[in-house]
C-alpha cells in the first residue's frame, strides 16, 4: 500500500497527526458546503467565530458544553481500555438528568449546607449513569449480551423514560395550572444550581469546570498507573490470559461499564443544574452521541479527549450561532461531524495492529 | 370496544409497520451475511428524502419511488466500502452514515424546499387485493393500503424463498456463520456480504420512501425518527429469523398504533411507555430471557484470510 511509508513514521507522532487529518478534511469540507449553499463564506465564518468565542458568555456557552462531551469521552475511553464500546451516553445523559432533577426538587436537599445542595444531586445524576451503564456491564458478563446492542436499547429507553417523565404529573412535570402548562419539570432552587466558577453570569463558567480537569487526569492515572487500569488493559487485550493470570474479569469490565455510566449521568447532571435549570423533552440532544465520537477521536488518550471536547464544544456553539445569524443551517454541523467519524474509521488502516477504532 | 374500531386498529398496526418490515427484511439478509448495518436509519432516511424530492420535481410518484430506493445504494455502497473492504468498525460507520445522512438531507431539505416546505408532494396510491377488498369494514379499513405495502409483502415472500431454498441463500447464511468455509470453498465472501449490504439499502429506500410518499406525502427533517434502530431491534427480537422478525415488527406496529388508539377507548398510557416498549422488548431479548440468542457468529466482524 501506498501509504505504508507511514508505518515507519514513530507512533507518537502518527497518534495526533491522524485525527488532526480527518477533522480538517472535515472542516474544509464543511467550508466547501458552506460556499456551495450560496451563503457569504466569511459572513457565516464570522458569524461562527462570534458564537463560538466571540463574548465571555459565549466562551462560556461552548466551554459548558465540552465539559459534557469530555466527561461522556472519558468515560468511552475508560470502558474502551477493556474494549468495551459504550454507545450509552445518550442514556446515561437522560437519566443522570431525570435522577439530578428529582433529588435537587423533592430529595430536601435545598436548604443543606456547604455545597450539599448541588453536591447531592450531582452524586444521584452520577449514580443513576452509573446503574444504567452497569447493566450493560452485568448483561455482557451473565449472558454474554453484546454491549454495543444493549447500550444503544438502553439510550432509546433512557430519553423515552425522560419523555414520560415530564409528560406525567405523577412524576416530575410540573403542577398543571392551566392547559397551557409546557411538559417540563419545575425549575430547580437555586441553591441546587452550579455555582459559577467567577461568581459572575455574564461568563456563566460553572464549577463542573474544574471538576471535570481534576476527573480527567485522575482517570489517565487509574488508567496507567493502577492495578484496576491493568486490569482493564489485560481483560481488553487478552481475556482467557486475563483469566489465568487470576484476575477478576466480570468485576473489571462491570465496573468499567459502570464508571463509564457513572461520567454520563454525572454529565447529565452538569447540563441540568449548570445550563437548563428545568427538566425538558429532548434534554440529551444528541450530546451523548457526540460525546461517543470524541471519545473515538481521542484514541484512547484522555488528552485527546479534552481536544475533540473543546473542537467540538465550539463547533456546536458556532454552528447554532451561524444559523441564527447567517441563515447557514446548524445541520452543516452535522455533515461536519458525519465527514469526521468516517474519515477517522477510515485511516485508522494506516497503523492498525489488528485493532480498528 | 367495536368491530370497526378493531379494524381500524389492525389497518393501522399493518401501515405502521410497513417501513419496518421493508427496511428489516433487507438489514436481516446482510445480518446473516455477519454485516451490522446500523446505517440503516441514514439510508432510510435518504431514500424518504430523495423519494419525496423526485416525486415533488415530477409530480410523479412512480418516479419518486424509483429515485428514492437508487438513491439509497450509494449510502449502502459507503457502508459496505468501510465494513467489508476498509474492515473499519462497522456500527461506529454506521453511526457516523447516519449523522451524516441526517445532516445531509436537512441541509439538503432546508436549500431545496425552503419556504416551500407545506406543499404536498405527491404520492403513492392505494390498492386492495380482489375479493379481499368486498369484506365488510376490513377492506376499507385493514386491506386498503399503499401498494408498496403489497410489494414488498412479495418480496419478503421472495427473500425468504431465496435465504432457505437456494444456494445463494446458503452462500450468504454462511458468510455471516463461518466466512472460513465460505473463502474455502471458492466464493468471494467480500462479494456476497457486498450483495447483501446493497440489498439492505435497496429495501431500506423502498421504506424511506413508503414514509415519506406512500404513507405521509411530505417530507419532514428526521422524519424516520428512529425506525431504522427499531428494525434493527425487531431483527434481535425475532432472533434473526424472518418469520418471527415480521411477527416482531407488527408487534412494534401495533405498540405505535396504541398510541392512537388508547386515548380513543378511553384509557389513558403515556406515549413514552409505547414507544419505548420495543426497546424494552429487544433488551429483554438480547439479555437472553426469552431463550438463547443465537446471532450469526460472525457479525459484525470484518473476513479477513490472515
Amino acid at each position: 500500500m501506498s501509504l505504508s511509508f507511514l508505518q515507519r513514521v514513530p507512533q507518537p507522532l502518527l497518534r495526533p497527526f491522524i485525527p488532526l487529518t480527518a477533522v480538517l478534511i472535515a472542516l474544509l469540507f464543511g467550508v466547501a458546503l458552506v460556499a456551495a449553499t450560496g451563503a457569504s463564506v466569511s459572513e457565516a465564518l464570522g458569524a461562527f467565530a462570534e458564537g463560538a468565542w466571540g463574548s465571555p458568555y459565549a466562551i462560556a456557552a461552548s466551554i459548558n458544553r465540552s465539559l459534557v462531551f469530555a466527561l461522556v469521552g472519558i468515560g468511552f475511553v475508560l470502558a474502551e481500555r477493556a474494549r468495551l464500546i459504550n454507545v450509552g451516553g445518550e442514556g446515561q445523559i437522560a437519566v443522570g438528568g431525570i435522577a439530578a432533577t428529582a433529588v435537587s426538587l423533592y430529595g430536601g436537599v435545598a436548604d443543606l449546607p456547604m455545597g450539599l445542595a448541588f453536591i447531592l444531586p450531582l452524586l444521584a445524576a452520577a449514580l443513576a449513569g452509573g446503574l444504567w451503564g452497569g447493566l450493560p456491564g452485568v448483561l455482557k458478563v451473565k449472558a454474554g449480551t453484546n454491549e454495543v446492542i444493549s447500550t444503544l436499547m438502553l439510550s432509546f429507553i433512557g430519553i423515552w423514560l425522560l419523555y414520560w417523565c415530564v409528560q406525567s404529573s405523577a412524576l416530575l412535570r410540573q403542577p398543571m395550572s392551566n392547559s397551557g402548562t409546557l411538559p417540563e419539570s419545575l425549575e430547580i432552587p437555586s441553591s441546587t444550581m452550579l455555582p459559577f466558577f467567577f461568581g459572575d453570569p455574564s461568563m456563566p463558567l460553572h464549577v463542573g469546570l474544574p471538576a471535570v480537569l481534576v476527573i480527567g487526569p485522575l482517570v489517565a492515572l487509574v488508567l496507567g498507573r493502577t492495578l484496576f487500569g491493568m486490569h482493564l488493559r489485560s481483560v481488553g487485550l487478552n481475556q482467557q490470559a486475563a483469566h489465568r493470570a487470576g484476575m477478576p474479569i466480570a468485576r473489571t469490565l462491570i465496573l468499567a461499564m459502570f464508571i463509564a455510566g457513572a461520567l454520563g449521568g454525572l454529565a447529565g447532571g452538569f447540563m441540568l443544574q449548570g445550563e437548563q435549570y428545568s427538566l425538558k423533552a429532548g434534554f440529551s440532544s444528541g450530546f451523548g452521541f457526540d460525546g461517543l465520537v470524541v471519545g473515538l477521536l481521542a484514541r484512547g488518550s484522555i488528552a485527546g479527549v479534552f481536544a475533540g471536547a473543546l473542537l467540538f464544544g465550539f463547533l456546536r456553539s458556532g454552528g447554532i450561532y451561524m444559523e441564527m445569524v447567517a441563515q447557514v443551517p446548524s445541520a452543516l454541523v452535522l455533515v461536519v461531524q458525519g465527514v469526521i467519524i468516517l474519515t477517522l474509521a477510515a485511516v485508522t488502516l494506516i497503523n492498525r495492529r489488528g485493532e480498528a477504532v | 370496544m367495536s368491530w370497526e374500531m378493531m379494524a381500524v386498529f389492525i389497518g393501522s398496526t399493518i401501515r405502521l409497520a410497513a417501513p419496518l418490515l421493508l427496511s428489516a427484511t433487507g438489514e436481516l439478509v446482510s445480518q446473516r451475511a455477519g454485516v451490522l448495518n446500523m446505517s440503516l436509519e441514514g439510508m432510510m432516511l435518504t431514500g424518504a428524502f430523495a423519494g419525496a424530492l423526485a416525486s415533488w420535481y415530477t409530480g410523479n410518484p412512480l418516479i419518486g419511488l424509483l429515485f428514492g430506493t437508487l438513491a439509497a445504494l450509494p449510502v449502502a455502497l459507503l457502508q459496505a466500502f468501510f465494513s467489508i473492504t476498509l474492515k473499519a468498525n462497522q456500527i461506529v460507520t454506521g453511526i457516523g452514515i447516519n449523522i451524516l445522512a441526517l445532516g445531509a438531507t436537512t441541509l439538503a431539505y432546508r436549500e431545496i424546499f425552503g419556504s416551500r416546505s407545506s406543499e404536498a408532494i405527491p404520492g403513492l396510491s392505494k390498492w386492495s387485493p380482489p375479493v379481499l377488498r368486498d369484506i365488510p369494514l376490513w377492506g376499507d379499513q385493514v386491506f386498503d393500503q399503499v401498494w408498496l405495502l403489497y410489494l414488498g409483502g412479495l418480496i419478503i415472500l421472495l427473500t425468504a424463498l431465496v435465504m432457505h431454498r437456494t444456494a445463494l441463500g446458503l452462500a450468504l447464511h454462511a458468510c455471516g456463520a463461518e466466512p472460513r468455509a465460505v473463502d474455502k470453498s471458492g466464493l468471494s465472501v467480500a462479494r456476497l456480504r457486498y450483495l447483501a449490504v446493497l440489498f439492505s439499502g435497496l429495501m431500506a429506500g423502498l421504506a424511506g420512501c413508503f414514509i415519506s410518499i406512500g404513507d405521509i406525502h411530505t417530507f419532514t427533517e428526521g422524519m424516520t425518527s428512529g425506525a431504522g434502530y427499531l428494525a434493527i431491534a425487531a431483527i434481535i427480537f425475532g432472533n434473526w429469523k424472518l418469520g418471527r422478525m415480521v411477527l416482531a415488527c407488527l408487534l412494534f406496529g401495533a405498540a405505535a398504533a396504541l398510541k392512537f388508539f388508547l386515548p380513543a377507548i378511553g384509557i389513558q398510557v403515556p406515549n413514552a411507555l409505547l414507544i419505548m416498549l420495543p426497546y424494552v422488548l429487544a433488551l429483554i431479548a438480547v439479555a437472553g430471557l426469552i431463550g438463547r440468542q443465537t446471532a450469526p457468529g460472525s457479525l459484525a466482524q470484518p473476513y479477513s484470510r490472515s
